[in-house]
C-alpha cells in the first residue's frame, strides 16, 4: 500500500471548516463508531406499529435478544466498527472513508427512524411510552454526524492509489471474490424487504439497505480498492467479462431467484441494453437523442407484427431470430433518417430534430398510420418466445433444480445485454470511436484531421438504433403487447437521464444507471403521489454531488479528479498566502 | 521546372462586403519552407482556411501536385494537406497516443466490421497505427506521455502534440498556423529545429508567424500578405529589405506622411479654389 497518498495536506473543505474541527477529529470517529454499536444493540421502536412489527426484532417488547442483531441493526453495527477500524488503523485518505461510513449510518439510521415516527404516528414511537425507551435511532443519527464530522476533521485528502501489483492468478482471485460479492450486493438489494407489497416495511428496508451500500461503496472508493480493483479488471478484461456474465448468469440461482424478480430483472436488462445503444449516441459521438426510444418502439412494433399474433398487421410468422434481425434493421434505417439533419444542425438544433422524431413517431402510432400499430388499441397476444419446446415464461427443470418462470427471458436479455456491451466496448476501442470521440471533443478539429464527419454522425445514430430496435423485439415477446405508450418522450428522458446518471460512454454506467431507474420507482411505493418526486429529487442530488455519473469513463474520471485536485492545491496555497 | 506541391492561384474570398483574400497567389516547392507573414487581420489564417478546404474559395483554385483540392477539409487532408490550429485544437479529454491516432485515422483501413468484431486484421492495423503515433510521437519530443490526458500538458508539449497529430496523416503539406506563439526563446529554437527535422523527411512546410525572426531564420522563401493582398515574396533577404513591408507593419516615415497630408490638403485647396 502507497504512503504516497498523504504527500499534501491539500484539502477540498475550507480552511475554517477544518481548523475548528481538526483536533476533534479523532475523538468525534471514536465516539462515532461506539455509538454505533450501541444503537445497534438498543431498541429502535417503542411499541409495535399498526402495520406489525418493525424488522429484526428492533420493537422494544420483542427485544429479547440485543445480540443477535439481523437486518438493519446488523449493518449499524458492521458501519459502527468500520468507522472505529478506518480511524485508528493506518487507512489511506481516512477523513473521506470515515465521512463515507458516517453518511451510510446517518442514512441507514434517518431512513428508519423517519419510517418509525410516520408509522407510529410521531417522536413517542422512537423515544420513550408509558416510561419503556427505545433510543436507537437517536443514538445511530447522533453516531452518523459525529462520523460526518470526524471525517472533515481528519481532513479530506486525495483518494488513496493502491501501487503494489498482484500475481496474475492472485488477480482471478480477487476479481472473483469482487464480483461475486457484487453478484451477492445486486441479489440482497433486489430482494431486500421482499416481493411487491408483501411486506409492509419492505421500502424502508430498501432504502435503509440503500444507506448502507452507498456506506460502504463510498468508504471503498475513497480508500482507493474501487479504483485499484478497475485497474486490475481493466487488465484481466476478458477473464473480468467472464466472471461478470457468469454472476449475472447465476442470479436466478440466488434468493432473487423467483419470478418477480427474473421479471424485474429482464426490464432493467432490456432497458440497460437501450441505454448503451443510446450510449454511442450520446456517449461517445456526443449528439443529443431526445427521442431514442422510438428506436426501440419501432423495433418492438416489427416484431410484433411479424410475431403471428391476432392483430398482427402482416399475415406471415417469422421465427424470433429473423424477426429480431428485420426489427433491428427496420431500426438502424429509421436510425440513419434521423441521423441524417446532424449534417445541418449540431447541439440545442440536433436535440429539437430528435425531439420532433420521437413525438412524430409516438402520434402516428397512436391514431395508426399505416395501420401497423392498432393505435390505442396496441397489439396484444403476442406469442412468448420458446426453444425446443420451453415457453421462455414457464418455468424450467433442469435436472434436479427447478428453476422460476421467466429464467430463460432473463438469460436470452442476459446475453442481449453483454452483446450490446461488447458491441460498444469494440467500437470505442477502434478507428471508428476514436472519430466518434473526436467529434465529441471538437468537430472542427476532427473534420481537419480528415474524418468524414457526416459519415460518421449518421453512422453512430445507426448503430445505436439497430441495438435500441433489437431490444425492442425482445421486448416485445417478453411483454406479450407492444403499445405506443411504452415509447413515449417520458421514456426517452428517462434512458437518457440512465446513460447521464451513470455515466456518460461508460458501460458498467449505463447498467447501474437503468438498474436505478427502473428499480428505485418500484421500490419507492411506499410514497405513492411523491415517489416521482422523490425521484426527481434524487436524481439532482446525484448530478449535483457526483456530475460525471456513478461510474464515470476512465478518462472523464480523471479529468474530474484532477481538476479537484487542482483546486484543492490552489486552496491551499490561497490559505498559505493569507 | 517540375510542377509545385502545393499551388494557390489567384485566390479570392468574400464575406458579404467584406475582401478577405484579393487575388493570393502562392506557390510551394517540394521540400522547402514558406513563411506566410503580415500584420493582424491581413488574411493570413482565412488563407489557410482555403488551403485546407474549410472555406472554399470565391475565385480562384488550390491545387495539390497539379490537382484541384476538393472543398471539403476531410478530403483535403485525405489527398496530403494537414494542419495546425492558431489556438490549439487538441481533443482535450483523449489522451496524448488516442490524439495522435486519430491523425491515423485517414490512412487506417478499418472498416465498420472490423471495428465491430476485432479480427486479425483489426489487431494488425491497430498495432501498425500505435506503433506510427509512438514513432511521431518520439519524432516531436513527446516520450513516455502515452497515457497522459491532452488537455494536462503544458503549453509547448500541447503544440508538439498538435505537430505530431497533423503529421499523423502522411501529409505532403504541413501548415502551421503561429507554431511558436505563447513560446519562450528555448521553446521556439525547438520549435525551429523541429520544422527543419521535417522538411527533411521530405514533408513540404507553410508557416504562419509573428515571430519575424522566427521566419527569416527558417523559410525558404517568405511570402507578406497586407489587407487581403500579396504585397511582397521571395527570399527572407529580399523581403526584410524592401520598405513596403517595413510600412505595413510600422506605418510610413513620419515625414512622408506629413508631405502627404500636405499634398491632401493642397489638392484640397485646388479643388475649393
Amino acid at each position: 500500500m502507497s504512503t504516497s497518498t498523504v504527500s499534501t495536506p491539500a484539502t477540498t473543505t475550507p480552511v475554517e471548516k477544518r481548523s475548528a474541527l481538526a483536533p476533534l477529529g479523532k475523538p468525534f470517529a471514536a465516539a462515532g463508531g461506539v455509538l454505533g454499536i450501541v444503537a445497534a444493540l438498543l431498541p429502535w421502536v417503542t411499541f409495535s406499529l399498526n402495520d406489525g412489527n418493525w424488522p429484526d426484532k428492533s420493537t422494544l417488547q420483542f427485544f429479547d435478544a440485543p445480540f443477535a442483531v439481523t437486518g438493519f441493526r446488523w449493518h449499524v453495527l458492521l458501519l459502527g466498527v468500520l468507522i472505529l477500524v478506518a480511524a485508528f488503523a493506518p487507512t489511506p485518505s481516512k477523513g473521506r472513508v470515515v465521512r463515507a461510513l458516517g453518511w451510510g449510518l446517518t442514512l441507514v439510521s434517518f431512513v428508519n427512524v423517519a419510517y418509525i415516527t410516520v408509522k407510529g404516528g410521531g417522536l413517542g414511537a422512537i423515544t420513550a411510552l408509558d416510561g419503556a425507551t427505545a433510543f436507537g435511532g437517536i443514538v445511530g443519527l447522533v453516531a452518523g454526524v459525529l462520523a460526518i464530522l470526524a471525517g472533515y476533521g481528519i481532513g479530506i485528502e486525495p483518494v488513496g492509489e493502491w501501487k503494489f501489483k498482484v500475481s496474475t492468478p492472485v488477480a482471478y482471485l480477487v476479481l472473483l471474490v469482487s464480483f461475486a460479492a457484487v453478484l451477492y450486493a445486486v441479489a440482497a438489494m433486489l430482494t431486500t424487504g421482499g416481493v411487491g407489497t408483501s411486506n409492509p416495511y419492505s421500502g424502508a428496508i430498501f432504502l435503509s439497505f440503500l444507506g448502507f451500500a452507498a456506506g460502504v461503496l463510498g468508504a471503498l472508493s475513497g480508500v482507493g480498492f474501487i479504483r485499484w480493483l478497475s485497474a486490475l479488471s481493466e487488465q484481466h478484461r476478458v477473464f473480468s467479462v467472464i466472471v461478470l456474465a457468469a454472476c449475472a448468469l447465476l442470479l436466478p440461482f440466488t434468493e432473487a431467484g423467483n419470478e418477480y424478480w427474473m421479471t424485474v430483472a429482464a426490464n432493467i436488462g432490456i432497458y440497460a441494453a437501450t441505454a448503451i445503444g443510446l450510449n454511442i449516441v450520446v456517449g461517445l459521438a456526443g449528439l443529443l437523442d431526445l427521442g431514442y426510444v422510438a428506436f426501440m418502439g419501432i423495433g418492438a412494433l416489427v416484431a410484433a407484427n411479424f410475431s403471428g399474433a391476432a392483430t398482427a398487421h402482416f399475415g406471415i410468422t417469422l421465427p424470433f431470430p429473423v424477426a429480431a434481425a428485420a426489427a433491428a434493421i427496420v431500426a438502424g434505417i429509421f436510425g440513419a433518417i434521423v441521423g441524417s439533419p446532424t449534417l445541418r444542425v449540431r447541439g440545442d438544433y440536433l436535440a429539437i430534430v430528435t425531439l420532433a422524431f420521437g413525438e412524430i413517431f409516438t402520434r402516428s402510432a397512436q391514431n395508426n398510420i399505416g395501420g401497423i400499430t392498432n393505435g390505442s388499441n396496441a397489439i396484444p397476444g403476442i406469442p412468448p418466445l420458446s426453444l425446443f419446446g420451453n415457453e421462455f415464461n414457464k418455468s424450467i427443470t433442469l435436472g434436479a433444480v427447478k428453476l422460476p418462470a421467466g429464467v430463460l427471458y432473463y438469460i436470452l436479455i442476459v446475453l442481449l445485454v453483454a452483446a450490446t456491451m461488447a458491441v460498444f466496448a469494440n467500437l470505442k476501442f477502434s478507428r471508428i470511436g476514436r472519430a466518434w470521440i473526436a467529434i465529441r471533443e471538437d468537430e472542427d478539429a476532427a473534420r481537419a484531421m480528415g474524418i468524414r464527419t457526416g459519415k460518421m454522425k449518421i453512422l453512430a445514430f445507426l448503430i445505436g438504433a439497430t441495438l435500441a430496435g433489437l431490444a425492442g423485439a425482445v421486448f416485445a415477446h417478453k411483454n406479450g403487447t407492444v403499445s405506443y405508450e411504452s415509447f413515449k418522450f417520458l421514456e426517452s428522458v428517462t434512458l437518457l437521464a440512465a446513460v447521464i446518471l451513470g455515466g456518460m460512454g461508460s458501460i458498467p454506467g449505463a447498467v447501474l444507471g437503468a438498474a436505478l431507474l427502473f428499480v428505485l420507482p418500484e421500490k419507492l411505493r411506499d410514497f405513492e403521489d411523491y415517489r416521482l418526486m422523490i425521484f426527481g429529487l434524487a436524481l439532482i442530488l446525484i448530478m449535483r454531488f457526483r456530475p460525471v455519473g456513478l461510474i464515470p469513463d476512465a478518462h472523464r474520471r480523471a479529468e474530474m479528479i484532477e481538476r479537484a485536485d487542482e483546486n484543492a492545491e490552489e486552496a491551499h496555497v490561497e490559505a498559505k498566502k493569507a | 521546372m517540375s510542377t509545385p506541391v502545393l499551388e494557390a492561384r489567384d485566390v479570392s474570398m468574400v464575406f458579404g462586403g467584406l475582401k478577405a483574400l484579393k487575388g493570393v497567389t502562392l506557390t510551394l516547392d517540394e521540400g522547402k519552407i514558406v513563411g506566410l507573414i503580415g500584420p493582424n487581420g491581413a488574411g493570413k489564417t482565412t488563407f489557410f482556411n482555403c488551403l485546407t478546404g474549410l472555406y472554399t474559395p470565391t475565385t480562384g483554385q488550390v491545387l495539390l501536385k497539379g490537382n484541384v483540392l476538393p472543398g471539403d477539409p476531410a478530403q483535403v487532408t485525405d489527398a496530403g494537406v494537414a494542419r495546425t490550429f492558431q489556438n490549439i485544437r487538441l481533443f482535450p479529454s483523449m489522451t496524448v497516443l488516442e490524439n495522435v491516432m486519430v491523425g491515423r485515422h485517414v490512412r487506417m483501413k478499418q472498416g465498420p466490421l472490423a471495428s465491430l468484431f476485432h479480427g486479425p486484421a483489426y489487431h494488425r492495423g491497430e498495432k501498425a497505427a500505435r506503433e506510427r503515433s509512438r514513432e511521431l510521437l518520439a519524432f516531436v519530443g513527446l516520450n513516455n506521455l502515452d497515457d497522459e490526458l491532452s488537455r494536462n500538458l503544458p503549453y509547448g508539449d500541447q503544440r508538439r502534440l498538435e505537430i505530431a497529430r497533423a503529421l499523423a496523416t502522411d501529409p505532403a503539406v504541413l501548415l502551421l498556423d503561429e507554431p511558436t506563439a505563447g513560446m519562450n526563446p528555448q521553446e521556439t529554437e525547438a520549435t525551429q529545429q523541429l520544422i527543419f527535422r521535417i522538411r527533411e523527411t521530405g514533408v513540404s512546410v507553410v508557416v504562419i508567424e509573428h515571430d519575424i525572426k522566427f521566419i527569416f531564420g527558417l523559410c525558404d522563401s517568405v511570402s507578406v500578405l497586407v489587407q487581403g493582398e500579396l504585397l511582397v515574396e521571395g527570399s527572407p533577404d529580399v523581403v526584410r529589405a524592401d520598405p513596403r513591408v517595413v510600412e505595413a507593419y510600422l506605418g510610413k516615415p513620419p515625414e512622408e506622411v506629413q508631405h502627404e497630408v500636405d499634398a491632401a490638403a493642397a489638392s484640397a485647396e485646388e479643388e475649393q479654389a
